[in-house]
Parts: structure tokens; sequence; C-alpha cells
């Protein structure tokens, strides 16, 4: 698996975040990575359960979009952390296998609140060197 | 005047027009000094406030305020009016945070005489007032219960000793929304804030404590009961995880209606439906059942002020006097009357992160305010001070009773972090005489004052431009912030 990276792009009031990888199930692995590395520090969580987030159909905007909010309810339903995601897909049905754990308040600190995944700005672009996604989170 | 693509008209020194053009139904009206505008078309709010003027019908303008800034569909600071025949509902026109609010008690405490206890109190609000991120409430909801709040909203808290009558009286609508439905809201929904009743949550939401500093209209602060030197309280949350997950839900619905209705517009988080609609109704009883929690949770976390205050000073209700001046959400939409080209007429108004601000003799403010106005808070950053203002006449005319609801950011978060460190931020707000108590130093550094605007210019262009009347300024002695 070929991780992807993220970074902070300038906007006023939320977070708008940019993801770029080799492919798309490594844009949808990162993209679910940058979301928890923007809530906590991800090497304070262990990998010690694992997870599975499915979505089919739909362009890989959609997709995206269903694959981060599916995984941010992981935290704010379930209290669950993702440590490292891996996703794979086929005929365009995706599935991304998360490891993590359960929020321990002793060991890991939330930096913030990230209320929703928003579908405003949501792009995901493919080039020569690979595909690049943009999304907003509203905090 | 063209910012980059956008033509915009300068009406008066405080509000702009943008004409209509392509699919714009109706021109945009922003408020907004000439200084201040120079920061606004930094981002794409503009271009929002355009995007707005397109949903099917919308009346009058698609109004920006002062504080206006890059939402996500509608700005934040957007003002729509809809027609209830013609119109549409649209979740991002009111926000993920819905009836996010603020509530101001007031006190017979001065800050002179309670200074020397700051310290002790500021910590025990700390405590007892639960902020931060997964923070939980000291309410312990059951299933039922929960059912309860969201069609009672603060009538649930009275009922089950939170709140008295007059607190009800001094809440904008009383607390409760009427056509509340909890079948309408989804179960992830409710169990997202099945814990967080009685929580501030985290980022810009915050309790403070502040000295009265200035008198601008004192027949309105002596009417809210306010006087120099006096402590208020000030309280800044709203739905929580609910009410976030309320419009989440919808957004789906809306997109799926207008698929299937063929209602193309520019941005896909304009997502709407008709007002008259199935989906349109039932997105109207889940925001009305949001909009109960968030008046539920600000009503909790007054009783928790107001208890842990009398405890610490060790004074009884009476002589600590802790009382609601009001309780006025800036996230919103309702059914309202007004006058359109000299027609009454009742219209849907959206408001995100815009307050309503009803005039003296509107019959939905309380019989107190009758003569001067409905109270409008407008809080700044945490180290400048914060604003009371009362709704005017203009309001109205102009802006379908609504005015600005803060400061607005003008510094994006990474922008603020990197500028400072979070211990920092204690020190620098120390020196400027604020106590801070925080759970997290990160958001601390996220919400330094240099990241707003200048609170007092926004007040200045709304009081100018005869849409609120400056009352009061408050300044900050001590924050609690998530």
């Amino acid at each position: 698996m070929t991780r992807g990276r993220y970074r902070l792009l300038p906007h006023t009031a939320d977070l708008r975040v940019e993801i770029r990888g080799r492919d798309l199930p490594a844009v949808y692995a990162a993209s679910v990575e940058a979301l928890y590395s923007l809530l906590t520090d991800r090497r304070r969580v262990r990998r010690g359960e694992q997870r599975t987030l499915s979505v089919s159909g739909g362009t890989p905007e959609d997709r995206l979009f269903r694959i981060l909010r599916q995984a941010l309810l992981l935290l704010t339903v379930d209290r669950f952390l993702v440590r490292d995601a891996g996703a794979t897909m086929e005929r365009g049905k995706v599935a991304v296998t998360l490891h993590g754990e359960t929020i321990d308040p002793a060991r890991h600190v939330l930096y913030r609140e990230i209320k929703a995944v928003t579908g405003h700005g949501l792009a995901v672009e493919r080039g020569p060197s690979g595909v690049t996604a943009r999304f907003l989170l509203d905090v | 005047m063209r910012f980059e693509d956008i033509p915009l008209r300068q009406i008066s020194d405080t509000s702009w027009e943008i004409p209509r053009t392509g699919g714009m139904l109706v021109p945009g009206l922003v408020f907004a000094s000439g200084e201040m505008m120079q920061d606004i078309v930094r981002d794409q709010a503009l271009r929002q406030v355009i995007n707005v003027a397109h949903l099917p019908g919308i009346l009058y303008r698609s109004i920006g305020m002062p504080d206006i800034h890059w939402g996500y569909g509608f700005p934040i600071g957007g003002v729509a009016a809809m027609d209830v025949e013609e119109g549409v509902i649209s979740p991002g026109g009111v926000g993920y945070d819905i009836n996010c609010g603020v509530r101001l008690l007031r006190s017979n405490l001065e800050i002179e005489g309670l200074r020397p206890r700051l310290p002790e109190l500021v910590a025990a609000l700390h405590r007892e007032v639960p902020s931060g991120v997964g923070s939980t409430g000291f309410v312990r909801l059951a299933a039922k219960d929960m059912d309860k709040v969201l069609a009672g909203g603060s009538r649930w808290t009275a009922a089950n000793g939170y709140a008295t009558g007059e607190d009800l009286d001094f809440t904008e609508s009383r607390g409760m929304l009427p056509g509340a439905d909890p079948d309408a809201v989804s179960e992830v929904a409710k169990r997202r804030g099945h814990d967080q009743l009685g929580t501030l949550g985290a980022g810009n939401h915050f309790l403070e404590i502040d000295e009265v500093e200035e008198l601008f209209f004192p027949e309105a602060a002596a009417a809210y009961g306010l006087f120099p030197g006096q402590a208020v309280f000030f309280l800044h949350t709203g739905s929580r995880g609910l009410g976030y997950q309320v419009c989440d839900d919808y957004l789906d619905v809306m997109s799926a209606y207008m698929r299937k209705h063929r209602i193309d517009l520019p941005d896909r988080q304009l997502a709407c439906a008709h007002i008259r609609s199935d989906e349109g109704r039932r997105y109207l009883s889940a925001l009305a059942a949001a909009a109960n929690y968030a008046f539920a949770n600000r009503q909790v976390l007054a009783h928790q002020v107001r208890e842990t205050v009398q405890r610490v000073l060790g004074m009884g209700p009476r002589d600590a006097g802790i009382r609601v001046v009001y309780d006025v959400g800036h996230n919103n939409a309702k059914f309202e009357s007004h006058e359109l080209d000299g027609r009454r007429r009742e219209v849907l108004v959206h408001r995100k992160g815009a307050t309503r601000a009803f005039p003296a003799g509107h019959p939905e403010i309380p019989d107190a305010y009758g003569e001067v106005g409905q109270p409008v808070f407008i809080p700044g950053d945490m180290g400048t001070g914060s604003y009371v203002l009362a709704g005017v006449p203009g309001a109205m005319r102009m802006s379908f009773g609504s005015t600005c609801h803060g400061a607005g950011r003008r510094m994006s978060r990474t922008q603020a972090k990197q500028s400072v460190r979070g211990k920092s931020v204690f020190e620098a707000m120390e020196k400027r005489g604020v106590l801070v108590a925080c759970a997290s130093h990160r958001t601390l550094a996220e919400e330094i004052p240099e990241a707003y605007k200048d609170v007092g210019a926004v007040v200045d262009v709304v009081d100018r431009a005869g849409i609120a009347r400056k009352v009061a300024r408050l300044r900050p002695v001590a924050v609690v912030k998530g």
C-alpha cells in the first residue's frame, strides 16, 4: 500500500484538506488517516481493534464523502480512534480497513471537535502523478 | 467596483449591492464598511451570497452581515427569506450547529468585589461546566427523556428542576419551537446527543465572565438589568452532535430531492427542498427538535453556572441575583411575518451566523423589553470584549429583523496556531487581565484575539446601518473554553 499525504489549504473558518495519493484507494485511506491526524496524535493510538467501512456506487467524490462521514461517526458515536487505514477497490466497491482502539482519556488527547465532513468544494482529480482530493471539515 | 469577477455597487458607507446577474433571482445586499470589504473579498463569501440568490422562492435580497465569512453553501453571516409556498428550506442555510446561540446572565455582583474570588470561581466553573472535545454532561437521559427534550426544549428543563418560569420568559420562543417531531431525528443523531446535554463543546464555544464596561443606550440597559461594573455570565453553545447529525442526515435527503425534482444550483451544499414538500416539512420538524435540544442545553448550563457561583461565593439565589437577560440563537430557520412591498407576508427566514433582532413593540419579545427592543449579544474575541445590542425597526425593513452574530474570523486556524503557542496565549491573556481555563491549548491558540475581526467595527456597522443599536460593551475578565 502506498500512503498518501495531506496538507491544509487556506480557509478562514474551517479545515480545508488536500490529499495526494498514487491511486483512488490510497487517497481514500489517506483521507481517513488525515481526518484522524487532525483529531488526535495517531501515534498514541494502538492497533488493537479492526473496523471496516464499505461504500459502493457513485462518483469518486461521492465515495470519498461517504467514507469520511462514516469514519467520523466511528469517533462521535462509538468513541473509536483510528491509527491507520488501508483501502481496496473492486468494480466501484471500496472497502476501507481501519485499525485503532476506543478512546482512553488517560492516553488520548482530542485536539478539536469536527462537526461534520461537508460536500463544499469536495473534489477528486486524477493527474499524471496520481490522484488529488480536497475536502472541507466543519469545525 | 468589481472584486475579481463580482460586481459590487456601494449603496452607503455601510452597505453594498451585488446586482442581479445570471441565475440570481434577487440581488445581494452586504452590510460592511469599505475597509471590511477589503477583508471580505479575500475568500468565497460574496460568491456564496450570489449562490444563495439562486434558491427558489428567495425574496428581496440575499443578505450578508459585516461578520460574513466563507461557510459551506451559505456564507456564515447570511440571511435569506423564502416565500412559504414557492420557496425552499436548506439545511446549509441553518448550519450544522442548529440553534447555536448565546445566553447572557446578569447578576447582583460587581466585578471589583468578585475579583479576589475569581481564580477559585473560574476553576470551579471549568470543573462543573463540561467543556472540550468528547466531554459529557451530568444530565443522564433515558431514551424517552431524549424525545421529551426534543419536543419540549426548555420546558423539559423547567419540569426537571433546571429552569424557572422566568428563565423561559426570557428565552427566544420561550425555549421551545413548535412542530418539533422527535421521530424526524435519526437514532444516530440521538446517540450523538445522548451524553452531551449540558456541555459547552469546543472550538469557539465558551463561558465568559464579563464586566459591563460602558453603556450606550441607558434606557435599554436599565430594561435589561445591566449597570456599569456589573458581573455578567456569557454562554455560547448550540445543539452539539445531535444538531450536526440532523444537518448531515437531511443534506442527503435534500440532495435526493433536488435530483428527483431537477433543481440545479451552483453548489451541492445548497441542497434544499420546497418548504411544503414532505422532505421540507420533515426537516423543519427535525430542525425544531434540534433547536429545542440547544435551548435545553444552554438552560442546563445556565443552571450549572448559577449553582456553581452561588456555592463558591456562599450566596443564596436572591443575593447572587443571577437571572437570564435573554437567550437568542444565530443558526436557525423560522416562520415569521414580515412586510414586503407594502403587504404583510409569512416567510421562512434562514439565519446562518445571524441573530434575530426584533424591535420595540414586536409581539415576540418579552414584555419587559417591549419599549426598547430585543436584546442581541455579539461576542467578540476572548481578549477584547463583546457587545449587547437592541433590535431596531430598520432591521425589519432591511434584513428581515436580523443583525450580525460575532466578530467573524479573519485568520485561518492554521495561521492562528502558527502565530502563537498555547502557553504564550495564557500569558498574553493574563497580561490583558483575562483569566483563562481551557481543555485544550490547541483550541486556545486557534482562538487568539488576532484571529478575529474587530468586533467594535462590526458592531459600528450594524449600528450605523440601522439594523441594531448599541446598548453596552462588555469586557472579559475570565474565559472557560473547550
